[in-house]
């Protein structure tokens, strides 16, 4: 024991000497770490410190190692070390700049503003056309306060789709990217960069306008560069318009309805730098039509939907298999109101009916089940409940069924017991690939519908549905009638 | 050839708070040379004080006894000045006084370097004593074999005038016999030296002395009788004549006296620096770097953890300035808090063991034989102990301090995610080579400081077990409050 607390007493000492050592070793070698050692020259460091960050597109790739006063005493000289992911993305024509609070003006805006409770940091900005890259110990002039070209950076991605098109203006009032694209009051696009023109005849200010609203935009559009302007004389009084335009001015436009024809992408068009003397066009009347206040009746009819099925199964051996169906169901709403859709099961679940040619369970992933409506809504579709027996029978529940979805009336399900008509009467309904009913077809000895045409459609006698068309045999192509009665009670209505 | 001994209207009394105690006035006596001598007397009479007067053995920190008259020793007075008279004295005190720390060859040795004399002559001084093959450690010996050991230790030096106090006491008729034989055989070697035993055990002696020394309580005088003599009664001491001393005077004299002890303790430190045994001092400075180091590195790692942990978590600005906080942290920690607290976990983790260890000494006479064999207290036990301390204390800071900036760089991590660079970079920021420079001085300062005042507390009066301990509590107490006041002044001195 006495030993042991001596071995134990000496280690630590040995390992304080070793961790002082390396230590003292780091620190010195710091500069020798990998990555790159670079000095940056500002007027004012405005508060930063050594040990704060280096980050590039928020991310900290780097330290500052030191700061001092530049030989001649013109300049602060901060040293950084980037890390080498941060050495891979700074060139020459890098624009270094501390963040700190800043407050541009009214136009301008706040920047920096986490630095309030944060150290300052420096960050850099690497231009598309990439410089050659920067070798240890170079001298770089940082920037007072951000480049402009910073700002697209925080804009939003241009989706596909999107207008993008220039205004051209006399004068450029406080644009700047990010500047909203503002139509009728409402926000359709932003300004993605300005620019003067090379001869400086102009100021061509870069648009985007969202896809949505693209078709807002016409030839006989009119653009303007939205800032206060008062209006009126003193008699008859004075009217402030585009106040909002006073802490950021944007772009505006307007359009007559129905005037002239939608542009495409590149469109040019000149603009004034004050607004033009229009009032937009009153709310048509057309759109004063009051929304039903109830939902619509419920039909007394069958409803019928169409399904596609789709899923992959994955083979080991081979490349996976695309699942695809499609089919009919019947929509009704169970006793919890839920929008039930019952069909054939061999729709709707991949692993019923594909066969894997091994004899063993096919590996079905990626199940999607959509729900065409007859009014051309498309809604997801769970499944909730397979025969266990093996028949060829299904319960799908809609999700985000809308509350005035109307099913088919419960007198019209015939779940149990004997069926009034007798078999010869029996019909098929079933939907079309665009969700509306295609005409019923009599099922006699003398009429084949095979299961392409009708797998999971209704199959009714005397004007009730009696049960749906489906396979005998789960990877059979014989059809059957799969009796509705072997839907469980919880999924029937009241 | 001078006397033995000669006492010349001698005279002895011990100063008390209030009153003076008079154990001897008016002897005039004179022991010829070559002679054995028992020393008789009722318990109490002052046997074993007038044997301390003799051996030099006087508390330094107390009133010393007032001596009047003449006391002349192998022909040196050994009033006023007795330098010249210790070396020709050589006391065996009653519980021996033996350095357990040493092997019974080497507490022997020791006297004999002591005494300049060659070291090999310790396995015949111990063969003489009949300890021919004895065990390892000191402390193994069984009560006998340390009366042997303890002859031939005093034999080393090869006294004129050898004084034994209860040389028997303890052991059985027979074991007693055999250690007074020994006395008269050591004695009957050199036809120069005179043995006076004080002892009451005259069946142990009988046939063996030529006179027996009486001492009378009753008169405060001293008699030689014939070898025949015994005395009467059970031996008990009667009362004394006192003579009033003024308690406040009393009271100034300790006080000056402690006060002298301590300005002496200083003076002796620097004085006594170079090491008289170079090995003792390496072996003190590796134990006290050692023994705690794991103890104050573990202690420094929790503090500097929880020192970042804390300043990171409860940051009031949820996240903000965390490299200012690293670098205060990393300040703090590094040149005050960490190195303070580790002071006081070396203090704690160290002087309790030293203090106890010199309070032990100096209980059971340890410290008094070192003084008979000639070893100077400071040499022997300062020394060490000082430079132990001032190297040890700076060593295991270091460690405390390492830990706990490895720990502060993995409670970053933990807490906020901080890099290893960007935890040294903020850390270290504002540390530099005068904060390690004001550290390493404030340790081996402190440690100094603790080292005397661990001495100075552990080798002062003790009469009891009890103040054995009031001594340790002292010495932690007093040794963390040197600590705060290095540190505190220090660190004030530098940075304010």
């Amino acid at each position: 024991m006495h030993r042991l607390r001596y071995l134990v007493g000496s280690v630590t000492l040995v390992a304080a000497v070793i961790g002082a050592w390396w230590i003292v070793s780091m620190l010195r070698n710091l500069d020798n770490l990998p990555g790159l050692l670079l000095q940056i020259e500002f007027r004012d460091v405005r508060g930063l410190r050594a040990g704060g960050d280096v980050r590039y597109r928020g991310v900290t790739v780097g330290t500052v190692r030191s700061i001092a006063i530049a030989s001649d005493g013109g300049k602060a000289v901060a040293q950084v070390l980037l890390d080498p992911t941060g050495a891979a993305q700074a060139c020459v024509n890098s624009a270094f700049w501390i963040v700190t609070p800043r407050f541009g003006g009214i136009t301008g805006g706040a920047t920096g503003l986490d630095t309030l409770v944060r150290d300052a940091y420096v960050t850099f900005q690497t231009p598309a056309e990439r410089g050659s890259a920067l070798v240890a110990g170079s001298l770089i002039a940082g920037r007072e306060k951000p480049p402009p070209a910073a700002d697209p950076e925080t804009l939003e991605d241009i989706e596909h789709g999107d207008l993008l098109m220039s205004v051209l203006v006399p004068e450029n009032h406080g644009l700047r990217p990010g500047s909203a694209v503002i139509f009728r009051g409402m926000q359709c696009g932003d300004v993605r960069a300005v620019d003067l023109a090379p001869d400086g005849r102009y100021v061509e200010v870069k648009l985007r306008i969202a896809r949505k609203h693209r078709q807002t935009v016409t030839d006989k559009s009119q653009f303007w560069v939205a800032r206060p302007t008062v209006t009126g004389a003193l008699f008859t009084g004075f009217s402030i318009a585009d106040v909002s335009a006073l802490l950021s001015p944007y772009v505006s436009y307007y359009a007559e309805p129905g005037q002239g024809v939608i542009v495409q992408d590149g469109w040019r068009v000149a603009a004034s730098s004050s607004r033009p003397n229009i009032e937009p066009a009153a709310v048509p009347q057309d759109a004063l039509k009051q929304a039903p206040a109830t939902a619509p009746p419920a039909t007394d009819d069958l409803v019928m939907v169409r399904i596609t099925y789709a899923a992959i199964e994955r083979d080991t051996l081979s490349a996976d298999d695309p699942v695809h169906g499609e089919g009919t169901g019947t929509l009704f709403l169970d006793r919890a109101g839920r929008a039930v859709v019952v069909t054939a099961r061999s729709l709707v679940d991949g692993a019923y009916w594909v066969d894997d040619g091994f004899a063993g369970d096919p590996e079905i992933e990626d199940e999607q089940i959509k729900v065409l409506l007859g009014n051309g809504t498309v809604l997801r579709a769970g499944r909730v409940w397979v025969d266990p027996n093996g028949a060829d029978l299904a319960a799908l529940v809609l999700e985000n069924a809308p509350h005035d979805l109307g099913g088919t009336p419960p007198k019209r399900l015939h779940f149990a017991g004997a069926i009034a008509a007798p078999p010869a009467s029996l019909a098929i309904r079933r939907a079309g690939p665009d969700g509306a009913e295609l005409p019923p077809v009599a099922l006699g000895a003398d009429v084949v519908v095979t299961l392409d045409e009708a797998l999971g459609a209704a199959v009714t006698a005397a004007e009730q549905v009696i049960g749906i068309y489906g396979r005998k045999a789960p990877h059979g192509t014989a059809p059957t009638v799969i009796a509705l009665e072997l839907l469980p009670t919880d999924l029937r209505p009241n | 050839m001078s006397p033995a001994l000669e006492f010349r209207n001698f005279g002895l009394a011990h100063r008390r708070p209030g009153a003076e105690e008079v154990l001897l006035e008016g002897v005039t006596l004179t022991l010829v040379p070559h002679g054995f001598y028992l020393f008789v007397g009722a318990s109490g009479s002052g046997k074993s004080s007038l044997l301390r007067v003799l051996a030099g053995l006087v508390e330094t920190r107390e009133p010393a006894p007032r001596l009047t008259g003449e006391l002349i020793a192998c022909g040196e007075p050994l009033t006023g000045d007795a330098a010249a008279a210790r070396d020709k004295v050589a006391a065996i005190l009653q519980d021996e006084g033996l350095l357990d720390e040493l092997s019974p060859r080497a507490n022997v040795e020791l006297a004999l370097r002591a005494a300049n004399r060659s070291v090999l002559l310790a396995p015949g001084l111990l063969a003489q004593a009949g300890l021919v093959d004895p065990p390892e450690r000191t402390a193994q010996l069984s009560g006998g074999m340390r009366k042997r050991l303890a002859v031939a230790r005093a034999l080393a030096s090869a006294p004129q005038l050898l004084l034994c106090d209860e040389p028997t006491a303890g052991l059985d008729a027979a074991a007693a016999r055999k250690i007074a034989e020994l006395l008269r055989q050591a004695h009957d070697q050199d036809p120069d030296r005179t043995t006076i035993v004080i002892t009451h055990d005259h069946a142990a002696f009988a046939g063996l002395c030529e006179g027996v020394l009486v001492l009378d309580p009753m008169t405060r005088t001293l008699a030689l009788q014939g070898p025949e003599f015994r005395v009467a009664g059970a031996g008990v001491a009667s009362t004394r004549n006192s003579t009033p001393e003024p308690a406040g005077l009393h009271w100034l004299r300790s006080c000056l006296l402690q006060a002298s002890a301590i300005l002496e303790t200083v003076v002796e430190s620097w004085r006594r620096l170079p090491p008289f045994e170079l090995g003792q001092v390496l072996r003190t400075a590796a134990r006290f770097s050692i023994e705690p180091a794991l103890f104050v590195a573990i202690a420094g790692a929790v503090i500097g953890g929880l020192a970042m942990f804390f300043a990171l978590r409860n940051n009031p600005l949820q996240g903000g300035f965390e490299s200012a906080l690293l670098t205060g942290t990393g300040k703090v920690s590094t040149a005050v808090l960490v190195p303070l607290l580790c002071g006081f976990f070396f203090t704690a983790r160290t002087v309790a063991g030293a203090a106890a260890r010199l309070g032990t000494m100096k209980r059971t006479n340890q410290i008094a034989a070192l003084q008979m064999m000639g070893v100077r207290p400071a040499d022997y036990l300062l020394t060490p102990l000082v430079w132990g301390m001032v190297i040890a204390m700076p060593l295991v800071t270091l460690a405390g301090v390492v830990a706990a900036a490895l720990a502060a760089a993995l409670a970053a991590k933990a807490v906020s995610g901080i890099t290893m660079l960007g935890w040294a970079t903020a850390y270290f920021a504002t540390v530099d080579a005068r904060d390690v420079l004001v550290v390493l001085t404030k340790s081996a300062l402190s440690g100094y400081l603790v080292a005397l005042c661990c001495y100075h507390l552990g080798t002062g009066p003790k009469r009891s077990g009890a103040e054995v301990g009031q001594a340790v509590n002292a010495a932690i107490v007093f040794g963390m409050a040197l600590v705060l006041a290095v540190h505190a002044t220090l660190t004030f001195a530098v940075y304010a």
